[in-house]
C-alpha cells in the first residue's frame, strides 16, 4: 500500500537521557528513523531531552527540540508545531509511556494527533500488567499464574495464594526497575512497597516465579496489510530469573528444534496480531520449561527495544528503519531490502554465523551492593561479537566488554591458577560452586573452574540452569587450553612450538594472541609473528541477512579464522575510526556521537571510512554511517588484523574515549600511524611527571601534590602539602577508586586498600582544593591556532566528578579577568601540546586562582553538549584538522558567544543500587545527562533537573540537615524557600541555625529519637524536597538511611549546597512562570553571531 | 579420517569425514534454514544431493524419530561447517553423529560452508564429489566430469511405496488419493488432522487404478526433481485433469505444470530454505514460505492457457509459486505447504477440501440416505 498521504508531519519522540536498561540503542533507531521518515518526504519533528545523540544533530530532523520529555512539555511543542502524527515506538519505554499520557490527558484527541507504529490501545494491550494477561489468556497461550495488585495487601493476598518464590514485575517501567524476586512474605511486602511506588500507573503484577526456565526472545514486525516477519531468535543463556538485559545471549536460538522453533514463530505471529500492532515491530520474551518443552509468555514490548537493536546488528535488518516506514502505512513488500539491494524487506532473514552478546557492570563503582543479579537490570553497556562457532564468539565477546580479559580465562587473570584447581581445597570447591548457581557478571569464569575442578556437565546444569550444551562449548575451549599447554615454553622468548594446525584450530576457537601466550610462556609479539609467519591470520566474512543467497552491497565485516577472505580492501585513500566499545559510567553515548562525526567529516573529504566498534547499540555500528564496518573487539590483535588487510593513511583514536586511547601506544610501535595530536604529547597529558614540566614551563598553576607508593610517602607527601587531599591509582577513567581524604587515618585506610600501587603505577596525591569552582573547557586547536568551543561552568563545586556535576554555559559567576585567564592556559597548553584536534581542560578557581586540574587532549564528554548549544560540530571539524585542514580553511577562528543559557544535568542510577549512598565524589557515578535550554539561567536549570527526573516542588515542605561548614551558607536557601512559601523541616543542630536568623522551622527528631520522623514523612509523601550535605568523612547511619528512603520514594535529593542555591534559583522560576516555554534548536542556532 | 568435496569446476573443500566412508556425485545444492537438519536430510526430495547447511552448528537438540519425513535419509552427502558434540533437548532420542552412522551418511564436518555458498551461489548448482578415500583431485576431478555428461537422476521408484497403502481418517471426511513420489510424513499428518481418508498409491499407478480408487481427490506429491520417472508421470496427470480435483505439491506441481504442456526451468540456485516472500499478484498481502526446489515453471509455455490463475508468485524473481484452475480443477504449489505449528494445517490443504467438496457431497449421498443429513450438518 503507498505511503499514507494523509499525514505531513510527524513528531518523533526520543528517550532522553542514557540509564541503566535504556541506553544508546534508542539514539539508533531515532536516527534511522528521522532518515526513514525524511527519504518519504516527511516533516519532522524530533523531541529528545538528551543532546549526546546523533538524532539531536539540527540536520537529522527539520526541526530539533531539546526539552524535557513530560506530557507539558511535549504539549507545548505539539500546540506549536501541530503534527498530524506521534511516532512513540523508537524512544524506548520513555516515548512509549509519554504517548500514553499524552493520550490519557486527551492531548493528542484536542490537538487531533494519531499515534502511528504502535497506537495507544496496542500500547495498553502490552504494557498494561492486566489487559496484556487476559489478551494472551484469550487466543490460548499460558501466561505463569499470577495476580496483579494495586496496593500492598492485594498484593499479599495474591502472593500467598501463588506461593514463593515469587516474581514481581511493575507496570510500565523499564530494565525490570522496581521488579524483584520474594522468597518471603517480609521480602514481598519490601518489593510491594518498592514496586508500587516505581510504577507510573502503580499497578504490580506477582507472579509464580518459572526461574531456571530457558528465555527465549523472538523479534516479530507486522505491516498494515497483516503480513508477518520474524527478524531472529534470540536465547538467553542465563536461564529465566536473569533480565535479558544482563543476559548473556545469543541469535540465533542453539537449543531448539525446528518443531519448538516453529511453534515460537506461530506464538509470536498470534501476538504481535492480538496485540495490534499494525506497522512496526515487536520483542516476545518467552519462558520455556527445558524438561517438557511447555512455553509460557513473559512480555511483549511493542516497540523497539535493547533486543530489536542487538537483532538487528545480528542479523543485518535495519529493524527501526523498516519499522518506521512501516508505521506511514507501506508494507513489507514495498520496502527495498538495502543490505541485497535487490530483494524486499519481505523476507526472514537468516545467519551462517553465531552472535554472541555479554554485558558491561559497574559494581566497583556501587560499593555496598551485592555483586548479583536478577530481575532488576544492572548492566551499564553490551558488547556483540560475531564468529563461526559458539566458542570463537564467545571469546571475542568477552574481550569485548574490556575488562581486561583477553577470552575465556587463560589470559594470566585468572582468580585460581591451575595448579590449585589441580588440587582444590574443600572451601574453593566450595566457593567455586556456590559462585556459579549464584548469577553475577564473572559467573562464566566460575563456570570455567568448575570444569576444570571436574563438575560434569550435569552438576554445572544443576547449579546455573544454563543449558549443557553451552557448558559443554566451554568445556572443549578448557579441553583445547590443555592441549595447547603442551607445547610451553621453557624461556618467554624461545620460539612458539605450537604446531601449525593446533595453531590455527585455538584461532579458530576464538582465543586471542594474548591467551597463547600466557599458555605458551611467550609473548603476544612472538605469537602474532609465528602466525602471520604460518599464513594463519583472519578472514572476514559479511553479515548479509541472507546466508550468503544474495550478493550483500552493505560492507558489513566480522572476522573468523576460515579459507577465503570477502573483504574486498579497497586502493583507495582510507582511515579507521576506532570506536569507544561497550558503554561504562565513564564512558558513553558522547564518545559514540564523536566517532560518528569523524566519519561524516571523512565522507566529506572524500576519504573512504572505517569503523571498528563491537558496541551494537550504537550509531557508529550502524551499517551505513561508515564506508566501511568491522564489527569486532577494541584490542591491539584485532586491530592490527585489520590493519594488515586495509592498510589505511591512519587511525582516529581521540574519538573513542579511553578505549582507543589505551591502546594507541602499543598501535603506533605495531607502525598503525595516529592522526591528530601525537602519542606523545597524550603521554605529556597523561604522565604526572611530564605533566607538571610542562605547566612549569608555562608558568601554569596546579594543586600541590605528589606520588607515593607506599603509606609512608603518602604520608610525606599529605604532610607537606596538608589536607584535605584527593587520591587516586595512577591511569583511571571517570575518577575510578579515587577520594578525598582528610586525615591520616583516611590515608592508611586507602593506602591499605590501594588499587595495585607501584614505581610505575604510584597513588597520585592532590591537595583538595575546598569550595572551589570547577571549570571544563572545550578546545579545538591545529597546531598553529587554538579556539575555545565553550567554557562550561560546573554548578557542583570542585570534588565532584565533572561528569557527574551539573554544568552551565555560559558560566554565570566566572569574572572576566578569570575567563581571560583560562582562556590564556587553554590556548598555551594547545599550543605546547601541539595539538590538533580536540582537547578538555578541567580547570578549579579558588580565591580567583586558576589551577589546572587535567588536560585530554581528545574529545570530552561534554563535546556534543557544547556542540549543540554554540551550533558548532566541533568534532567534525576536529577530524578535517586531524586530515591536515587548518582552522582558518574550516572559517572557525572565532568562538561563538551565545545569548541563552545550556544546562547540562547528569542522571544517576542509584535506584538500581539499594544500600549505596546516594551522594556525589570524585568518582563518576551518573549514566547519562540532559540538556536544559533557556533565556535564564533559573529557568534552564529547571528545565535541566525536570528532564533529569529531579521534579523541583513549587510548594509543600522542604527538609533541610546540614553539616556545619555548610549551615552559614544554607541560610539563604532556606530563607529564600520561606519566602516562596514552602514549610521548613529541619534536625535539631540545622534548625538551630535557621531559627537564629527567624526562619521558622519544624524540627523533626533525628531518627532514633523519636517519631514520625524524617523516614515516616518520606513514606507518606509528606516531603517534597531534601537538602542533605554529607558531613565530609564517614557517611553517618542516619544520612545514608534518608537519603536512600529519597531515591526509593523518588523525593528531589539536594546533596550540595551549591545545588541547593541553583534549585532554589529554578523552584522561583517555575512559580514565576508555570507554562514551559519551548523553542527549537535550530531557532536557538540562528540568533548565534556568525 | 579426511574428507573432500570438489565440485564440477574443479574447486575444492576439505575438511574431516564425520559420517561414514566412501565416495559419492551429486547435485551440490544449498539451504539456509537454520533449524530442521533432520528434516531436511529425511526429505526424499533430497535424494541423491550433496546437501550443504549454511547454518554453521549442526546437531545441537540431537535426533528424534518424530522430526523424520521419511523412513530414511536419502542424501548422497552432507557438508557442514560443525557437528555439535553433545545435544540438548528433552526430546532428543540420540545424537546426530549416531544418527549420521546409523543412516550410512558420507559427511563432511569443518567444511567452510560460507565460502562454498557464496560460490554455488555465484557459480549455480552444480555436480560434485564426495570422498574420504581417494584424495587425489584429479581422479575425483574426471570423475565428477564424467558424470556430468550423462547425468540421470532416478530415484522415485526406490522412493515410491511399493503397492497402495490407506490411512483411514473420519468417515464424514473427503478420500484422498496420493500418489506418492516422495510425501513427506509432515504432509501426510496434516492431513491426518483434517481427518482425511488416505490412499498412497505407487508412482506408476494407471489412470484407471487411480480412477478405480474413488477418491474424491488426488494429491500429487512432492519429490526428487529432474527424475526419469516424471516424464512417464505428466502423461498419466494429464489424463486426470479435470476428471478428479488435484492438487500439485512442489514437485508434484512441476508434474501438474508439465501435464498442461508447460515447461520447466532450471534456476541457477534454487529455492531452499524456509524464509521465501510469496505474494499474491493482486494485493500488498503475502506469506513466508518453505521451498524446496530447482525447477521452476517456465510461464511462457502456460501462456494460451486462460483458465489457469496464478495465485502467489515469489516475491524475490517473480516465479509461480501457486496455480489454480477452478474449471480444471486444481490446486497446485511450488513452495512448501508446512504446519504453521502444533497441529495446525496449512490453507492449501483447506482450500483443496473446499474444492473437492461438491464432488463429494454428491457422492455421499448416492452412498447412504443419513450420511446425507450429516453432511448438512458437517
Ligand atoms: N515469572 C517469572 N519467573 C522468573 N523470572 C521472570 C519471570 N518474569 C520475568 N522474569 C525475569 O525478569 C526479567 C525482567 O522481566 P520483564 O518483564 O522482561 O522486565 P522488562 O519489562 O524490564 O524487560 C525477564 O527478563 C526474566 O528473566
Ligand atoms: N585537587 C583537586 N581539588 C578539588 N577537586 C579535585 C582535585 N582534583 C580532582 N578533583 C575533582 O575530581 C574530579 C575527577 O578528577 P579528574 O582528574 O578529572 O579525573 P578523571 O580523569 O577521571 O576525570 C574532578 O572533576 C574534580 O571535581
Ligand atoms: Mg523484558
Ligand atoms: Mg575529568
Amino acid at each position: 500500500m503507498p505511503k499514507r498521504k494523509d499525514i505531513h508531519k510527524i513528531l518523533i519522540i526520543g528517550s532522553g537521557p542514557i540509564i541503566i536498561g535504556q541506553a544508546c540503542e534508542f539514539d539508533y533507531s531515532g536516527s534511522q528513523a528521522c532518515k526513514a521518515l525524511r527519504e518519504e518526504g516527511y516533516f519532522t519533528i524530533l523531541v529528545n531531552s538528551n543532546p549526546a545523540t546523533i538524532m539531536t544533530d539540527p540536520n537529522m530532523a527539520d526541526v530539533t527540540y531539546i526539552e524535557p520529555l513530560t506530557v507539558e512539555a511535549v504539549t507545548e511543542i505539539i500546540k506549536k508545531e501541530r503534527p498530524d502524527a506521534i511516532l512513540p515506538t523508537l524512544g524506548g519505554q520513555t516515548g512509549l509511556n509519554l504517548a500514553f499520557f499524552l493520550m490519557k490527558k486527551g492531548i493528542l484527541k484536542k490537538y487531533d494527533v494519531e499515534s502511528i507504529g504502535a497506537g495507544v490501545s496496542a500500547i495498553s494491550r502490552a504494557e498494561d500488567r492486566e489487559l496484556f494477561k487476559k489478551a494472551m489468556q484469550e487466543i490460548g497461550i499460558g501466561v505463569p499464574k499470577s495476580g496483579i495488585a494495586r496496593n500492598i495487601e492485594e498484593g499479599i493476598k495474591i502472593g500467598l495464594d501463588i506461593g514463593f518464590p515469587l516474581i514481581l514485575r511493575p507496570a510500565y517501567t523499564l530494565g525490570g526497575s522496581g521488579g524483584s524476586i520474594a522468597y518471603n512474605r517480609e521480602e514481598l511486602e519490601a518489593s510491594l512497597a518498592n514496586g508500587l511506588e516505581i510504577s507510573p500507573v502503580h499497578q504490580i503484577l506477582v507472579e509464580r516465579s518459572v526461574m531456571g526456565w530457558k528465555e527465549i526472545e523472538f523479534e516479530v514486525m507486522r505491516d498494515c496489510v497483516d503480513n508477518v516477519i520474524m527478524i531472529t531468535s534470540m536465547e538467553n543463556v542465563d536461564p529465566m530469573g536473569i533480565h535479558t538485559g544482563d543476559s548473556i545471549v545469543v541469535a540465533p536460538s542453539q537449543t531448539l528444534t525446528a518443531e519448538e522453533y516453529t511453534k515460537f514463530v506461530n506464538l509470536s505471529k498470534k501476538i504481535i496480531r492480538k496485540i495490534g500492532i499494525t506497522g512496526g515491530g515487536a520483542n516476545i520474551q518467552f519462558a520455556q520449561n527445558p524438561d517438557n518443552g511447555e512455553i509460557v509468555i513473559i512480555e511483549v514490548n511493542p516497540r523497539l527495544s535493547r533486543s530489536s537493536a542487538l537483532a538487528s546488528k545480528a542479523t543485518g535488518f535495519p529493524i527501526a528503519r523498516v519499522a518506521t516506514k512501516l508505521a506511514i502505512g507501506l508494507t513489507l513488500p514495498e520496502v527495498l531490502n538495502e543490505v541485497t539491494g535487490m530483494t524486499t524487506s519481505f523476507f526472514e532473514p537468516t545467519v551462517d554465523y553465531c552472535v554472541f552478546k555479554i554485558c558491561r557492570f559497574t559494581f566497583e563503582k556501587f560499593p555496598g551492593t551485592a555483586r548479583v543479579l536478577n530481575t532488576s537490570m544492572k548492566a551499564v553497556g553490551e558488547a556483540m561479537s560475531i564468529g563461526r562457532t559458539f566458542r570463537e564468539a564467545l571469546q571475542k565477546g568477552i574481550r569485548s566488554i574490556e575488562t581486561r580479559r583477553f577470552g575465556f580465562g587463560s589470559d594470566g587473570r585468572d582468580k585460581f591458577d591451575d595448579s590449585s584447581l589441580k588440587a582444590p581445597s574443600e572451601e574453593m570447591i566450595g566457593e567455586i560452586k556456590e559462585r556459579i548457581r549464584v548469577p553475577s557478571d564473572d559467573r562464566l569464569f566460575y563456570i570455567r573452574y568448575g570444569i576444570k575442578i571436574g563438575l560434569t556437565n550435569n552438576e554445572i546444569y544443576e547449579l546455573s540452569k544454563i543449558d549443557r550444551w553451552f557448558i559443554d562449548n566451554l568445556r572443549e575451549i578448557v579441553e583445547l587450553e590443555e592441549e595447547v599447554k603442551k607445547y610451553r615454553n621453557v624461556k618467554k622468548d624461545d620460539e612458539v612450538k605450537l604446531p601449525e594446525e593446533l595453531l590455527l584450530k585455538t584461532k579458530s576457537f576464538g582465543f586471542s594472541d594474548v591467551q597463547l601466550a600466557f599458555l605458551l610462556n611467550s609473548t603476544e609479539n612472538n605469537v602474532r609473528t609465528t602466525r602471520k609467519n604460518s599464513k594463519i591470520t583472519p578472514s572476514y566474512k559479511l553479515v548479509d541477512t541472507c546466508g550468503g543467497e544474495f550478493k550483500a552491497k552493505r560492507p558489513y565485516y566480522y572476522s573468523t579464522y576460515e579459507t577465503k577472505d570477502e573483504s574486498k580492501p579497497s586502493n583507495k585513500k582510507k582511515v579507521l575510526i576506532l570506536g569507544g566499545g561497550p558503554n561504562r559510567i565513564g564512558q558513553g553515548i558522547e564518545f559514540d556521537y564523536c566517532c560518528c562525526h569523524a566519519s561524516y567529516a571523512l565522507k566529506e573529504e572524500g576519504i573512504e571510512s572505517i569503523m571498528i566498534n563491537c558496541n551494537p547499540e550504537t550509531v557508529s555500528t550502524d551499517y551505513d554511517t561508515s564506508d566501511k564496518l568491522y564489527f569486532e573487539p577494541l584490542t591491539v590483535e584485532d586491530v592490527m588484523n585489520i590493519v594488515d588487510i586495509e592498510n589505511p593513511i591512519g587511525a582516529i583514536v581521540q574519538f573513542g574515549g579511553q578505549t582507543p586511547l589505551n591502546i594507541s601506544g602499543a598501535l603506533s610501535k605495531a607502525g598503525l600511524n595516529i592522526l591528530g595530536t601525537s602519542p606523545d604529547s597524550i603521554d605529556i597529558a597523561e604522565d604526572r611527571k611530564r605533566f607538571q614540566q610542562m605547566l612549569k614551563k608555562l608558568k601554569l598553576k596546579q594543586p600541590e601534590n605528589g606520588t607515593a607508593t607506599s603509606y609512608e610517602e603518602a604520608q610525606k607527601v599529605a604532610e607537606r602539602i596538608g589536607y584535605p587531599v584527593v587520591v587516586r591509582p595512577s591511569f583511571v577513567l571517570g575518577g575510578r577508586a579515587m577520594e578525598i581524604v582528610y586525615d591520616e587515618k583516611g590515608l592508611a585506610d586507602y593506602m591499605a586498600k590501594a588499587v595495585e600501587a607501584s614505581p610505575e603505577r604510584p597513588i597520585l596525591i592532590d591537595k583538595f582544593l575546598e569550595d572551589a569552582i570547577e571549570v571544563d573547557v572545550d578546545a579545538i586547536a591545529d597546531g598553529e591556532t587554538c579556539v575555545i568551543g565553550g567554557i562550561l561552568e560546573h554548578i557542583e563545586e570542585a570534588g565532584i566528578h565533572s561528569g557527574d556535576s551539573a554544568m552551565v554555559l555560559p558560566p554565570h559567576t566566572l569574572g572576566k579577568d578569570t575567563i581571560e585567564t583560562i582562556k590564556k592556559n587553554t590556548y598555551a597548553m594547545a599550543m605546547e601540546l601541539k595539538v590538533k584536534g580536540l582537547m578538555n581542560v578541567q580547570y578549579a578557581v579558588k580565591n580567583n586562582i586558576v589551577y589546572i586540574l587535567e588536560v585530554n587532549p581528545r574529545a570530552s564528554r561534554t563535546i556534543p553538549f557544547v556542540s549543540k548549544a554554540v551550533g558548532v560540530q566541533l568534532a567534525k571539524l576536529a577530524t578535517k584538522i586531524m586530515l591536515g585542514k587548518t582552522l582558518k580553511e574550516l572559517g572557525f577562528t572565532k568562538e561563538k558567544t551565545i545569548n541563552f543559557v545550556a544546562v547540562k544535568e547528569s542522571v544517576f542510577p542509584f535506584i538500581r543500587f539499594p544500600g549505596v549512598d546516594a551522594i556525589l565524589g570524585p568518582e563518576m557515578k551518573s549514566t547519562g545527562e540532559v540538556m536544559g535550554l533557556d533565556t535564564t539561567f533559573g529557568a534552564a536549570y529547571a528545565k535541566s533537573q525536570i528532564a533529569a527526573g529531579q521534579n523541583l516542588p513549587t510548594k509543600g515542605s522542604v527538609f533541610i540537615s546540614v553539616k556545619n561548614q555548610d549551615k552559614r551558607n544554607m541560610l539563604f536557601v532556606a530563607k529564600k524557600l520561606a519566602d516562596l512559601g514552602f514549610r521548613i523541616m529541619a534536625t535539631s543542630g540545622t534548625a538551630d541555625a535557621l531559627k537564629s536568623s527567624d526562619i521558622d522551622v519544624q524540627v523533626l527528631p533525628k531518627l532514633h529519637e523519636g517519631r514520625p520522623n524524617i523516614l515516616d514523612l518520606i513514606k507518606d509523601n509528606k516531603v517534597s524536597m531534601i537538602i542533605n550535605t554529607p558531613s565530609g568523612k564517614a557517611t553517618k547511619e542516619d544520612e545514608l538511611k534518608i537519603r536512600s528512603h529519597a531515591i526509593l520514594y523518588n523525593v528531589p535529593l539536594i546533596t550540595t549546597v551549591s545545588g541547593a542555591q541553583a534549585s532554589v534559583n529554578g523552584i522561583e522560576n517555575l512559580i514565576k512562570n508555570k507554562a514551559v516555554s519551548v523553542k527549537s534548536l535550530q531557532e536557538y542556532h540562528e540568533n548565534i553571531k556568525k | 579420517m579426511k574428507a573432500i568435496l570438489i565440485l564440477e569446476n574443479g574447486s575444492c573443500y576439505e575438511g574431516i569425514s564425520i559420517g561414514t566412508a566412501g565416495e559419492k556425485i551429486g547435485e551440490v545444492v544449498l539451504d539456509t534454514a537454520v533449524v530442521g537438519y533432520q528434516e531436511m536430510m529425511t526429505d526424499p526430495a533430497n535424494a541423491g544431493k550433496i546437501l550443504v547447511l549454511t547454518y554453521p552448528l549442526i546437531g545441537n537438540y540431537g535426533i528424534a524419530s518424530k522430526f523424520n519425513e521419511s523412513g530414511k535419509c536419502w542424501l548422497n552427502a552432507l557438508v557442514i561447517k560443525e557437528a555439535s558434540r553433545i545435544y540438548s533437548n528433552y526430546q532428543a532420542e540420540g545424537s546426530f553423529d549416531d544418527f549420521l552412522k546409523k543412516e550410512d551418511v558420507l559427511s563432511i564436518g569443518g567444511a567452510d560452508t560460507r565460502t562454498l555458498a557464496v560460490e554455488i551461489r555465484d557459480g549455480g548448482e552444480m555436480l560434485g564429489i564426495v570422498s574420504t578415500q581417494s584424495t587425489r583431485k584429479e581422479d575425483l576431478l574426471k570423475k565428477v566430469k564424467a558424470a556430468a555428461v550423462s547425468y540421470k537422476k532416478d530415484y522415485i521408484k526406490d522412493i515410491s511405496i511399493k503397492k497402495p497403502m490407506k490411512i483411514a481418517g473420519s468417515s464424514s471426511c473427503a478420500d484422498i488419493a496420493v500418489l506418492d513420489l516422495g510425501m513427506p510424513n509432515s504432509f501426510i499428518k496434516q492431513l491426518k488432522t483434517l481427518g482425511c481418508n488416505l490412499t498412497l498409491l505407487p508412482y506408476n499407478t494407471s489412470t484407471e487404478d487411480i480412477l478405480k480408487t474413488g477418491a474424491d481427490g488426488l494429491i500429487i506429491s512432492s519429490g526428487p526433481e529432474n527424475d526419469i520417472a516424471l516424464p512417464q508421470i505428466s502423461q498419466t496427470v494429464k489424463t486426470l485433469i479435470g476428471k478428479i480435483p488435484m492438487l500439485g505439491i512442489s514437485t508434484g506441481h512441476e508434474v501438474i505444470a508439465m501435464a498442461l504442456g508447460a515447461k520447466l526451468k532450471r534456476l541457477k540456485i534454487g529455492h531452499h530454505g524456509v524464509n521465501y516472500p510469496a505474494k499474491s499478484p493482486t494485493s500488498f498481502k503475502g506469506e513466508i514460505t518453505a521451498q524446496n526446489h530447482s525447477f521452476i515453471v517456465d510461464e511462457a509455455s502456460l501462456k494460451d492457457r486462460e483458465e489457469i490463475a496464478i495465485t502467489l508468485r515469489n516475491l524475490n524473481d517473480d516465479s509461480v509459486e501457486e496455480m489454480e484452475s477452478k474449471s480444471l480443477k486444481f490446486i497446485s504449489c511450488q513452495y512448501y505447504p508446512v504446519s504453521p505449528g502444533f497441529d495446525e494445517v496449512n490453507s492449501i490443504f483447506t482450500r483443496f477440501l473446499k474444492l473437492i467438496k461438491p464432488r463429494f457431497a454428491v457422492k455421499k449421498r448416492v452412498v447412504s440416505k443419513n450420511s446425507e443429513v450429516e453432511h448438512a450438518k458437517a
